[in-house]
């Protein structure tokens, strides 16, 4: 990292003999592996299977047990991503790469570009030096030197041990990613700063087959450290497969109750939540939630916290990726809406302080250097409540479990609000407990309405990235088939 | 490159093949006359590919230093014999002769050599020739994109080869609005090709910008497409994304080796009328995007996947090949130096026919002249349904007015069964902005096709 600094500061000093009136350089590098096994299908019924290599692969073999399809890929990206300011103007280039002939190749690009843009009146200036309040996140060296083999060997376990959980089960992938990353931000206004972090993953998905009936799920987790815990995703994700048959449709539209569990319900606070806290969303009109400061936006059980400063948080880092130390923000206190998310551009478009929620990361797509910083959470939590996810259940009349991942979350309309999803994993409660899982249901409603018709909060809170949510409990959702 | 084959080898590996690369994607982008964005990407590294006994290994790197490349040999080693111990089945790879070449793409422009402030003016020109005097149109997005570079690949078994890669493109989306009615239209242009492109006549920013205009306008007093059974005639643009989204995909081989494709066990069938030819190749004689070789350094071969209505073969990578006991095609590609090649396709087109378009059109006595596809959906079973862009009612061999709506749906094996009519007026495009997705990998590839005249074409059938 000292040599990341030692470019960047060259870096800086190349823009400003150009002329620029501001420059920032972000530099990275992250060594990531992904490992993924696919273990398992029946021999009486040689399916196919998607494979290695972009290949299926008709496997008519019996079930070996701990022989299948191993995918592995391991490497290193690094690379720099640069801003020049000429006249308000901002170009922006990277490479995917830290030679320094390479890195100072960008900087004129960045120049260049800068001088064919048109200035933006909303751009005041780069963020000035500021001391970090809080060590950053958790750095597991057991990550950076993980063994593929030792990772391997995790996902031919958790396959075997999914397969042997029901003979129904018929095929499990298991999908282990390890990855450390270093950054380092150089700018004029003098920031130069780093950190470092690792982050580990664990996925696996098991399908099932029994007479005519099909039935798939999956479970997984994310930490700061290596854990050998997918051992019990693997359980999870067979016992979430298996109770789902014996499916029976949904007798009628269900307008009311909805239980939904904390993996289902951060798809809808992670994609819409976090797109109406943006202050630049706010400024741009895109939010609901403009002008509500002060007020009640939601029950007054809930509670909203951006948290950069938890050790453990997957979204911790002592800087964000502007250079401003990350902090807690509060959002929402007993159902009042205290704030929104800055970065640096917003925060001083409306002459506020940025919250440290700058962010390059993407969970799909092209490597932090290579994008420009954007207003993201941190560490996005839903503050808990006191009852288990039963106790909740238990609590409720007439009703719908909705577990697991929920298809189409991602494209809710995240300015309304509204969703509408198909749900695979449903259950029908009747007098607090489980009476049968429910054919694939569309679950239907408004996210912001939802807030104010939470009636209670698990204390289940589990991590999906840097989203930390527990189960919670809706009403005035409809659902249907 | 050439250390790092040699420490593959010294380290133990069966074979071993490394793909560099260091190219440069560039964008412009204007709307309604202001630049919005401009971004550069420059993308420098290697990836390396070890076998060894049945297990296969992957890393990359971008750093370049010995100790990283090195290192990345390792881990990919490291990992193929993890595999190796976990791997239920694997196919070998066909042998190929060893290659030793360089090429590259002459033109007289080349982007590199063009300054960023004149790819700027081509989307100023655009925006200002839509802008101007149409009063209906509303709102005017112009592009040009870039990419460019050299790629290099060398396997243990001494091929050695690099060409130099250059795709642009320039695009204009004109949105009409009059009263409630919202409508858009597209133009662009783009392929191998230096800036001088933009330069003929019919491809000038300023004829592009007046196409997607006129369009647009055009649109917004279209009717909606009748539903049902009709006579159609398919511009090129829709001929090529039939040929590569519906049929291509089904003719690559990893589909074809597990039985996933209809086209399984069909060599040497008639599936389309005599005057179907479907083709995919590496560099057409005109227009698309030039690869010469795939990334396991195989010569891009030109495929006829339908020659005169039979299937004649599929789209290999050396794996697929040894398995189906067929020559590689040059098809395995990868998105870029962090993945892992895999089969698909380059440049896949209807062969141009005899007949003239206005004959074609003349022939139609009652039917729907059907152009370009805002996008749609298929299946691996050749179930497709798209949705053109623009559309006309055809009486008599007459366009009679403009169609909105205009969604095609049906099987392609049924659809190449009903090409009455070939033209000759082949067209190939390709260009920087989209791309074809598989297995999470992006890579550019051309499609086309001449007017085809087909019978019995389903349309507004939303299944």
């Amino acid at each position: 990292m000292e040599k990341m600094l030692e470019i960047g500061a060259k870096a800086v000093n190349y823009a400003q003999k150009l002329g620029v009136d501001e420059a920032e350089i972000f530099l990275y590098m992250e060594n990531f592996t992904s490992v993924k096994f696919v273990g398992g299908v029946f021999a009486s019924r040689s399916g196919a299977v998607k494979g290695i290599r972009g290949m299926l692969v008709r496997i008519a073999e019996p079930w070996i047990k701990k022989k299948g399809i191993p995918m592995i890929t391991s490497g290193i990206r690094a690379g720099v991503g640069i801003r020049a300011v000429i006249n308000k103007a901002i170009g922006f280039s990277s490479v995917s790469s830290l030679e320094e002939k390479r890195v100072l190749d960008a900087v004129e690009e960045a120049v260049k570009i800068a001088k064919v843009r048109p200035p933006d009146p909303n751009w005041c200036s780069l963020p000035e030096p500021e001391k970090p309040t809080h060590e950053g996140g958790i750095f597991d060296k057991k990550i950076s030197g993980l063994d593929v083999e030792e990772m391997l060997q995790l996902c031919v376990d958790c396959c075997v041990a999914a397969g042997d959980f029901d003979k129904k089960i018929n095929q499990a992938i298991t999908a282990v990613f390890a990855t450390s990353t270093y950054f380092s931000i150089v700018n004029t206004r003098g920031i130069e700063m780093s950190d470092k972090g690792t982050f580990f993953s664990g996925f696996v998905s098991t399908k099932a087959k029994s007479g005519t009936e099909e039935a798939s799920s999956s479970d997984f987790l994310t930490s700061r450290t290596f854990t050998e815990d997918v051992r019990s995703i693997a359980i999870s994700a067979a016992q979430r497969t298996m109770e789902c048959f014996g499916r029976k449709p949904l007798s009628k539209k269900h307008v009311g109750t909805v239980v939904f569990e904390n993996m289902s319900w951060s798809q809808l606070f992670s994609t819409i939540f976090a797109y109406g806290i943006s202050s630049f969303n706010v400024q741009e009109n895109r939010s609901i939630l403009k002008g509500k400061i002060g007020k009640q936006v939601a029950k007054e059980d809930v509670s909203i916290v951006d948290d950069g400063t938890l050790p453990e948080g997957l979204g911790t880092s002592k800087i964000d990726d502007e250079g401003v130390p990350r902090q807690k923000t509060l959002i929402i206190d007993k159902g009042v809406l205290h704030g929104f998310l800055y970065d640096n551009y917003s925060a001083k478009r409306e002459k506020q302080e940025s919250t440290g929620n700058a962010s390059r990361r993407k969970m799909f797509g092209a490597a932090a250097y290579a994008n420009q910083p954007k207003i993201q959470p941190s560490n996005l939590i839903l503050q808990p409540g006191n009852s288990g996810l039963e106790s909740l259940i238990s609590e409720v009349k007439d009703g719908v479990l909705v577990k697991g991942s929920l298809i189409g979350a991602f494209h809710s309309n995240v300015v309304t609000g509204d969703f509408s999803v198909t749900a695979e994993n449903v259950f029908k409660i009747q007098n607090g407990t489980i009476v049968y899982p429910l054919k694939p249901c569309t679950i239907a409603g408004n996210f912001y309405a939802a807030l104010n018709s939470i009636v209670n909060l698990g204390n289940d809170l589990k991590s999906f990235q840097n989203i930390m949510c527990p189960s919670v409990v809706v009403e005035k959702v409809v659902v249907s088939t | 490159m050439d250390k790092a084959l040699e420490h593959a080898l010294k380290i133990g590996a069966d074979f071993a093949e490394v793909k560099g690369e260091d190219t440069v994607t560039r964008s412009v982008e204007a709307v309604n006359k202001e630049v919005r964005i401009v971004s550069e990407t420059h993308n420098v590294g290697i990836g390396v590919r070890v076998f060894y006994g049945k297990g296969i290994g992957f890393s990359f790197s971008n750093i370049l230093d010995k100790e990283k490349v090195c290192s990345a040999v390792e881990t990919a080693l490291k990992i193929a014999r993890a595999s190796a111990r976990k791997t239920l089945i694997k196919f070998k790879l066909a042998e190929v002769e060893v290659v030793e070449e360089k090429k590259s793409t002459k033109v007289h422009l080349h982007p590199r050599d063009v300054a960023l402030e004149e790819k700027k003016d081509l989307c100023l020109r655009q925006c200002e020739t839509a802008m101007a005097g149409n009063k209906q149109i509303a709102n005017v997005t112009s592009a040009f994109k870039e990419y460019y570079g050299t790629i290099y690949y060398s396997n243990t078994e001494g091929t050695k080869v690099s060409y130099e890669p250059l795709l642009i493109g320039l695009r204009i989306t004109c949105v009409a609005k009059k009263g409630k009615t919202i409508v858009d239209a597209m133009d662009y242009h783009g392929g191998s090709f230096g800036l001088e492109v933009f330069k003929e006549v019919s491809r000038t920013p300023e004829k592009l910008a007046e196409n997607a205009a006129k369009w647009a306008i055009e649109k917004l007093k279209a009717k909606a497409a009748p539903a049902g059974r009709f006579e159609a005639l398919i511009d090129p643009r829709l001929a090529g994304v039939l040929a590569h989204e519906s049929f291509g995909h089904l003719s690559e081989a990893d589909f074809v080796v597990i039985g996933a494709s209809p086209l399984t066990g069909k060599i040497d069938q008639a599936l389309g009328t005599e005057m179907v030819t479907i083709v995919d190749e590496g560099l057409p004689s005109k227009g698309g995007y030039s690869i010469y070789f795939d990334d396991e350094g195989v010569p891009c071969s030109r495929v006829e996947i339908l020659k005169n209505g039979v299937l004649s073969y599929y789209l290999h990578s050396r794996e697929t090949a040894k398995a189906l006991k067929m020559k590689p095609t040059g098809n395995a590609r990868s998105q870029d130096y962090s993945f892992e090649p895999i089969v698909r396709m380059r440049n896949t087109y209807f062969d141009a026919g005899d007949w003239k378009p206005e004959e074609a059109l003349s022939e139609l006595k009652q039917g729907i002249y059907a152009v370009d596809t805002a996008g749609g959906q298929v299946e691996d079973t050749g179930n497709f349904l798209f949705k053109a862009v623009r559309g006309y009612w055809v009486e008599n061999g007459e366009l009679k007015y403009p169609l909105r709506d205009v969604a095609l749906t049906g099987n392609i094996l049924e659809l190449l069964k009903n090409v009455d009519a070939v033209c000759n007026d082949l067209e190939i495009f390709s260009n920087p902005f989209g791309g074809c997705g598989k297995m999470e990998q992006r890579v550019f590839v051309g499609t086309g096709g001449p007017h085809l005249k087909v019978k019995n074409v389903l349309f507004g059938g939303a299944r």
